[in-house]
């Protein structure tokens, strides 16, 4: 029995020990680490929730909505807990690649968090997957506000298009949450931080599958708060009718400005894009093909594009040469002949002019006489007076990626052409050739100087009742004298098919040489002369001569305007 | 001749059993707690027929036992189209024969034990081994590995208990440690070495040349071993040493279990309010893993007592044995004690963290028909021994 009695003791101890051992890990778990597994066991169980927010919406200029919200459904899973059989039959679902859900969901680095895979769902896939709901495990379907463009492509470059975040954009502002949408280009990028809002939280309980159980009361939740409407000066109607008038030209540009107060109406380019396809959130094939298309439609050709301005830059030429007194406004220079010769170069005319004032230059638009009035007034005093008006400067408009062009000086062409730059890189200048580059709303802005005698404003899409102007500083008188020119390339110049019965347009005519193909037509105008309250800048690509095609859709898209404003007007004394 | 059964051994046993009942109504609700009750009651039943039988004919009865337990795992194991291969249906229920099997073999081996007077040399482990390791390869080709180490220990106890020097135990049996140190070839190595040096100055050749023989021979072969493992065991064991490297995969019952232990803290969440538990967290809630469920209701407190009541049951036990005069009772009641310890000792070092994942139930307290049914006849038959423990 003594062997028996050593065993005993020995077996025993051996159970003491192994109990005290568990009881002492036990300990340790629950006493000495026990809140890091409160905390833990918290966090399976809690979770914080964001409600996003609606964003702003994007108003015309008569508060109608040119961008606005709508509810959508997205799909969000938890990898945690996502099994193989839910994977492919909610692959199946949302025609998603396995590997492209799963891809997305390792964006966010906690595996318990869910995350959105899937916007903008059909009621056909929303009624699969909550058929399906008892047998998936980590699926979830919600509903979030989603952007949405009633106006499609027409708005597409001036209201830009929203976008899910990326994980560089949120390293930019902790702000930002995955799953959350931010402006990508446009007024909704430029007016980010008006239109965002901010999310709402909730807490929430949900089981081991990723499923919510119940709300968590205990903590507060915070409603979201909406984004801040943006009203914009942008004229719905007008847009609409300038698309229309160019639905027959596959690339152009049209800004459409107040010239008065700087409200700009319309800021079209062509071609456009649809932005409610970013909703959806494209795919890479898509973007691929958006991005190398020749056509380039996600650029704003009206902010972004810089063609030579042709013959629209005479005016500028005609007010500098008039402004440093060169000449007045009866100089008679050489007849046109149709050409002109310089050293062993010629130099041609589009017509044979004859002998011209400075007045009958512009309104027939002769080269060969801005040849020579740009020789005698001087590449410096060109350059000085059109950077006095904005040339190669950006206008200072709201929208980001805006195009400075360029405006070639001495300098300039000494560094371009070395020592060896001749008078003929100044006559190319002269007729708005050559190396001169500006955008379209940078010519609409000059222009500006006509319509309000001396004073720029600057554009701005905003609604806002302070405009901020600038002076030229470029005498009155010749501003006038040239503004008198430009009512006459309408009347009887180049210019005739703007025309607007019982309207003064005042233009000017451009043809832009474009080495890749046919020239690009070109016209700026204004009207009525005496009170402007449209100015138009119209870059038709590929389409010739700027009096026969942007001319006269200019002149229709004046009227247009001039007849909306004129039935407000007795819309309100009918009201009164 | 004292005729009373140990009370000790009842009311610790129903202790147990009841909490397990609630537990199992707290983690799968009142459907599978019926099923529990009902048989725990046939169990019970069962218990109290096998309390009035006498040790003797357990001891005639027991190479039929036996013989019955290896057939049925035999049958499934050839019959069974479910994989694993560890249940036989009868209609509605069905049962595990691994369980059975360890009562009987306990029975088979305590048996044997008691017709030798005398063990000395290796030699006299090999029918004890043949025993044991019979059920042991059988239910480890289901594949069961939990229900399968069982009887390792039950084989080490039981020899020790009959007699067996303890210390040419831990030399037949310095394999098993060989092979867990084989994992890195610095811990074999300095395992080898401390082992050589202790055989040399034990001055016994044949222990020298056989530790040396197997130890090597098992060091060298478990590499290949290891390769042969079915991937759910191998990921059950990197998981074990690394459970926050693949929080999805195996490692996650080991987090969720630690989580809900842990969070359980000094008192517990309260009965039926287990987040971890509730929220389905926790995976083998009603099985496997209800220690974690009673760890996070009951904290830290609720597992001291529960350990407590465990311990306790084991030291009857293993006080029975020790009182237990008839050599055949003595070892048959410390086969039961070892069970029943290291099933609870495994069952809970699993659940806190202390052992890699095994599927190993927590007597009297997991769900489970046949774990509970054969847990109360071992006890049934513990109980008839305590009544006549001071005959001969």
């Amino acid at each position: 029995m003594d062997e028996k009695a050593v065993a005993f003791k020995v077996i025993r101890n051996l159970i003491f020990i192994l109990a005290a051992i568990v009881v002492l890990w036990s300990m340790k778990l629950q006493v000495f680490e026990g809140k890091k597994y409160s905390r833990l066991s918290e966090e399976n169980r809690i979770r914080r929730k964001f409600n996003p927010a609606p964003r702003g919406r994007i108003l015309d200029r008569h508060g109608q909505e040119i961008a606005n919200t709508r509810p959508g459904f997205y799909v969000s899973v938890v990898r945690a807990v996502i099994d193989q059989l839910t994977l492919s039959t909610l692959s199946d679902i949302l025609s998603m690649e396995e590997t492209e859900i799963i891809e997305k969901s390792k964006i966010e680095k906690n595996p318990f968090s869910p995350v959105k895979i899937a916007h903008d769902i059909s009621y056909a896939q929303l009624s699969l997957i909550e058929e399906k709901a008892d047998v998936f495990s980590g699926v979830e379907v919600g509903v979030e506000p989603l952007r949405n463009y009633p106006y499609e492509e027409l708005f597409f470059h001036v209201i830009g298009y929203v976008g899910e975040i990326t994980c560089e954009e949120i390293e930019k502002d902790k702000t930002y949450i995955l799953g959350d949408y931010i402006g990508k280009m446009g007024l909704e990028r430029y007016y980010e931080n008006i239109l965002r809002g901010a999310n709402g939280v909730e807490y929430v309980e949900v089981d081991a599958r990723g499923k919510e159980v119940s709300k968590i009361t205990e903590k507060r939740s915070i409603p979201p708060t909406a984004g801040v409407d943006v009203l914009t000066t942008m004229d719905l109607a007008l847009s609409e009718s300038v698309a229309v008038y160019l639905e027959d030209h596959e690339k152009a540009a049209c800004v459409c400005l107040d010239p008065q107060s700087g409200e700009i109406l319309v800021l079209y380019s062509k071609p456009s894009f649809d932005p409610n396809l970013f909703t959806h959130g494209l795919q890479k094939k898509e973007w691929d093909i958006l991005n190398n298309d020749p056509d380039a439609p996600m650029y704003n050709r009206a902010v972004m594009s810089c063609y030579p301005p042709g013959s629209t830059f005479k005016p500028f030429i005609a007010l500098a040469a008039l402004d440093s007194k060169t000449v007045g406004e009866e100089k008679r220079f050489e007849r046109c002949l149709g050409e002109y010769r310089l050293g062993r170069r010629t130099f041609r005319c589009w017509k044979k002019h004859g002998s011209l004032d400075l007045t009958g230059a512009i309104v027939n638009s002769c080269d060969i006489y801005f040849y020579q009035l740009g020789r005698l007034t001087g590449v410096d005093t060109i350059a000085d007076r059109a950077n006095r008006i904005g040339f190669g400067k950006k206008t200072g408009i709201d929208l980001l990626n805006e195009k400075q062009g360029i405006l070639p000086d001495r300098k300039w062409f000494e560094k371009r052409y070395g020592y060896n730059w001749t008078q003929g890189h100044v006559f190319n200048l002269s007729i708005g050739q050559g190396d001169l580059l500006v955008s379209p709303l940078q010519l609409a802005c000059a222009f500006a100087i006509f319509a309000n005698l001396g004073r720029i404003p600057i554009p701005h899409i905003i609604s806002r009742t302070d405009t901020t102007y600038f002076t030229a500083d470029i005498s009155q008188e010749a501003i006038e004298t040239v503004c008198e020119a430009l009512a006459g390339v309408v009347d009887h110049g180049t210019g005739t098919l703007a025309r607007v019965p019982g309207v003064e347009v005042c233009g000017k005519t451009g043809t832009s040489q474009n080495p890749h193909g046919e020239d690009h037509s070109l016209f700026v105008g204004f009207a009525p002369a005496d009170n402007p309250r449209i100015l138009v800048c119209l870059i038709v690509e590929n389409a010739g001569h700027g009096g026969s095609v942007a001319a006269p859709i200019t002149g229709r898209i004046i009227k247009s305007y001039l007849n909306s404003l004129q039935q407000e007007l007795s819309e309100i004394s009918l009201e009164q | 001749m004292i005729k009373k059964i140990d009370p000790g051994i009842v009311w610790l046993t129903g202790a147990l059993s009841l909490l397990g009942v609630m537990m199992i109504y707290s983690t799968a609700g009142s459907a599978i707690m019926t099923r529990q009750i009902t048989w725990l009651i046939f169990s019970i039943l069962v218990a109290i027929i096998f309390s009035r039988i006498s040790p003797r004919i357990w001891l005639n009865l027991s190479p039929v036992i036996y013989s019955l337990s290896i057939v049925m795992i035999v049958i499934i194991l050839f019959k069974s189209d479910i994989y694993p291969k560890r249940w036989i249906k009868f209609g509605d229920f069905s049962i595990q024969p691994s369980e059975f099997a360890k009562f009987a073999t306990v029975l088979m081996l305590a048996s044997y034990l008691s017709t030798r007077k005398k063990l000395q040399s290796f030699s006299d482990m090999a029918v004890p081994i043949a025993i044991t390791g019979l059920p042991a390869v059988l239910i480890f080709l289901e594949p069961d590995l939990g229900a399968a180490q069982i009887f390792l220990p039950i084989l080490i106890v039981m020899s020790y208990w009959a007699g067996m020097s303890g210390v040419k135990i831990l030399i037949l049996f310095s394999p098993f440690v060989s092979a867990a140190a084989s994992f890195s070839i610095y811990t074999w190595v300095v395992y080898m070495a401390i082992l050589m040096v202790f055989l040399y100055f034990r001055k016994q050749l044949t222990d020298l040349v056989y530790g040396f023989a197997s130890n090597s021979l098992v060091g060298l072969i478990m590499p290949l071993l290891w390769s042969s493992l079915k991937t759910y065991q191998q990921k059950r064991i990197i998981a074990f040493f690394s459970p926050w490297l693949d929080p999805q995969g195996m490692s996650w019952q080991i987090i969720q279990s630690k989580i809900a232990i842990g969070s359980g803290g000094l008192f517990g969440k309260g009965f039926l309010s287990g987040t971890q538990k509730k929220l389905e967290f926790l995976p083998e809630r009603h099985t496997d893993f209800i220690f974690s469920c009673l760890g996070e209701e009951f904290g830290l407190v609720g597992i001291t007592v529960v350990l407590g009541l465990y311990v306790y049951l084991i030291y009857r036990l293993l006080r029975l044995a020790k009182e237990t005069r008839n050599r055949f009772s003595s070892i048959f009641v410390s086969g039961i004690m070892i069970w029943i310890a290291y099933q609870t000792f495994i069952n809970i070092g699993v659940t806190i963290g202390l052992l890699p994942v095994t599927g190993v139930p927590l007597p009297f307290i997991s769900y489970g028909g046949s774990a509970l049914l054969a847990c109360f006849m071992a006890i049934g038959v513990s109980l008839s021994i305590s009544k006549t423990k001071l005959a001969y």
